[in-house]
């Protein structure tokens, strides 16, 4: 359990980490091409690549919001449960997100072999993108393991307690 | 079963895995969404749906803009610019009756201007502005109140992240939005300080006068907090000429807001750092909702319930205004049990589709509800925005800290009422892009 924990803990930040740096680099891209067409033309693709770059950050950043308890929920009626209750709805809750996320994760990879098969480019720059589609299916994974340790959290929480 | 009924059981599927099991908002909407288009058409489609959605969305264009204007407001907010911007309103305006409670409240409007967050607005206007309140022995309720309220003009005055996400969902342009909250924003800025003086003239004792300060000390209380504003003024013109779209707006706003705060030598490196992960952090949380919305909106597009129920009230024996009301009062209902961004993304497919059936401005209608929800943010039993203040001001009972907001809820309700009488106050400065 404690090495679940670490091991998300670990790539949460790494993915962090790395969305920031995409975004860090979204942010010059863009002033650059502001910059840059006022004496020469616009950089080409420049949506194209802030969307591919926004995809990763979204993407890296789905299990460290989870992890930091940063996705909104409506826990008016909940947090007036018993704890027995409470902890039966926590593990439904994470179970079946857990589940969705996974099927999610391994339908978006099936998409993008789809995309490498087909060989897909890109419109603009003639690139080919499926490895974005992939890093959105990793995210997609990564969210459902931090579910996963959120559901053996709520399902083994007498060792947390003894602590 | 017809598509209609299976529409309707979705939607109270939705409410009741939200409301029973406490899912977030985003999942939620993306599990039913998924599960009744499966349902309607077959579970292939609804994977291959779930798959393209969730890709879609999270590479679209459009969607960059979240994380660039947050990242702005999370620059602004660890630079401490709020802080320089309450002392230099309070520098103008702390001389006067209430002065203090109402240089809180133009801090407020100043930094919303900036930053789109309520919550972190209220967490350090309540670091900032409530001891000097309560050194000139301000009234809890008032000094509170007002921390509560100015507070949730984030979301009212932009760059505003809801107005951004309206934006996108109704297909609106987002510059009008922004330019339709700043006219809502101001008047409501207005009616709040306005409050605070009706409230320190019948309660003198609740708002003593601060300190006199000199032209020259109100003048220099600008330096540090100024830069911001200008860079503010920068991103709305910007828009206003269209010299740059809203993403590039947003980079050029992260872009200078980085360099203004390392000049002054105002951001440190764990700054920049805790910037960046808080920026991932609310960005994808808002991106998981309204890619769950996106999902939801599929399953609600093939039943076609928006349409049903925005001709079934459109033939009601009612007037416009009266179901303009009821679907204010909703609103209101709505937003004090879930968070405003989600209630706004559940609804605007069903009630956006009924405004602009009954005629009115989707401009108007966008920066209108935007303003009725933000009300749950100050009202029980959710009000994040009170528990944050209530949290941080320890020696006030949460009861006092809802009380005082509730000496501000005529200023919103009467600014809804101005802007259903006189659009033309969200209306005028969208209709000068034309």
């Amino acid at each position: 359990m404690d090495l679940l924990i670490k091991i998300n803990k670990f790539l949460n930040k790494l993915l962090t980490l790395t969305g920031g740096l995409f975004l860090i680099g979204m942010i010059l891209l863009t002033c650059a091409n502001i910059f840059i067409r006022q004496f020469y033309i616009p950089i080409r693709g420049t949506f194209e690549l802030m969307g591919y770059a926004g995809a990763v950050v979204t993407a890296f950043a789905l299990g460290y919001t989870q992890f930091t308890n940063g996705h909104i929920s409506v826990d008016v009626l909940v947090n007036t449960y018993p704890k027995p209750l409470k902890r039966t709805v926590s593990i439904i809750n994470h179970g079946v997100c857990c589940m969705f996320f996974l099927v999610t994760s391994w339908h978006i990879v099936q998409k993008a072999l789809t995309l490498k098969n087909a060989g897909e480019l890109s419109e603009t720059l003639r690139i080919i993108y499926y490895p974005f589609t992939l890093a959105v299916a990793f995210g997609c994974f990564i969210l459902a393991l931090a579910l996963f340790t959120d559901l053996l959290k709520a399902i083994l929480p007498q060792k947390e307690a003894l602590k | 079963m017809s598509l209609t009924l299976i529409g309707i059981f979705g939607i109270f599927a939705l409410l009741f895995i939200l409301f029973v099991f406490g899912i977030p908002v985003g999942f939620a909407m993306g599990l039913v969404g998924f599960c009744g288009f499966a349902y309607v058409i077959s579970l292939d489609a609804g994977f291959n749906m779930l798959a393209t959605v969730t890709w879609d969305t999270f590479s679209r264009y459009g969607l960059t803009v979240i994380p660039l204007f947050i990242f702005m407001g999370q620059i602004a907010f660890y630079s401490g610019v709020n802080e320089k911007l309450y002392t230099a309103a309070y520098k103008w305006v702390g001389h006067i009756k209430g002065g203090i409670a109402m240089a809180t409240v133009l801090a407020c409007s100043a930094f919303a201007a900036i930053c789109g967050s309520n919550a972190a607005t209220a967490a350090t206007m309540t670091t900032v502005a409530l001891p000097q309140m309560n050194k000139y022995k301000y009234e809890p309720m008032l000094s509170t109140g007002a921390i509560a309220c100015g507070s949730t003009l984030g979301v009212v005055i932009p760059p505003s992240v809801v107005l951004i996400i309206i934006g996108l969902s109704t297909e609106q342009s987002i510059a009008k939005l922004f330019y339709g909250g700043l006219g809502a924003g101001i008047l409501l800025a207005l009616l709040l300080t306005l409050t605070v003086y009706v409230l320190c003239c019948i309660h003198p004792e609740w708002g003593p006068v601060g300190e006199k300060t000199t032209f020259k000390e109100k003048i220099l209380s600008l330096a540090g907090a100024v830069e911001m504003l200008i860079l503010f003024l920068v991103v709305m013109i910007g828009l206003y000429f269209g010299l740059f779209t809203p993403t590039e707006a947003g980079a050029i706003g992260s872009f200078f807001a980085v360099v203004i705060g390392l000049v002054q030598k105002n951001l440190s490196w764990d700054d920049f750092y805790n910037s960046v992960f808080d920026t991932l952090k609310i960005s994808c949380m808002v991106i998981v909702i309204i890619t769950g919305a996106m999902v939801f909106g599929r399953f609600l597009a093939i039943t076609r319930i928006p349409f049903d129920i925005a001709s079934w009230v459109v033939s009601l024996p009612f007037s416009k205004l009266t179901i303009m009301a009821i679907i204010f009062g909703i609103y209101i209902i709505g937003g004090a049990v879930m968070d405003a961004l989600a209630l706004l993304l559940i609804t605007i497919p069903i009630f956006f589709p009924v405004a602009v059936e009954l005629g009115y401005d989707p401009i108007w209608f966008g920066v209108t509800i935007t303003i009725v929800t933000t009300l749950g943010a100050v009202t029980p039993p959710v009000g994040a925005t009170t528990y944050v203040v209530g949290g941080m001001a320890k020696d006030v009972p949460l009861e006092r800290v809802f009380k005082g907001v509730t000496y501000f809820l005529p200023a919103y309700i009467l600014c809804v009422i101005l802007m259903m009488l006189f659009p033309e106050v969200v209306l005028f400065l969208p209709g000068l892009l034309n």
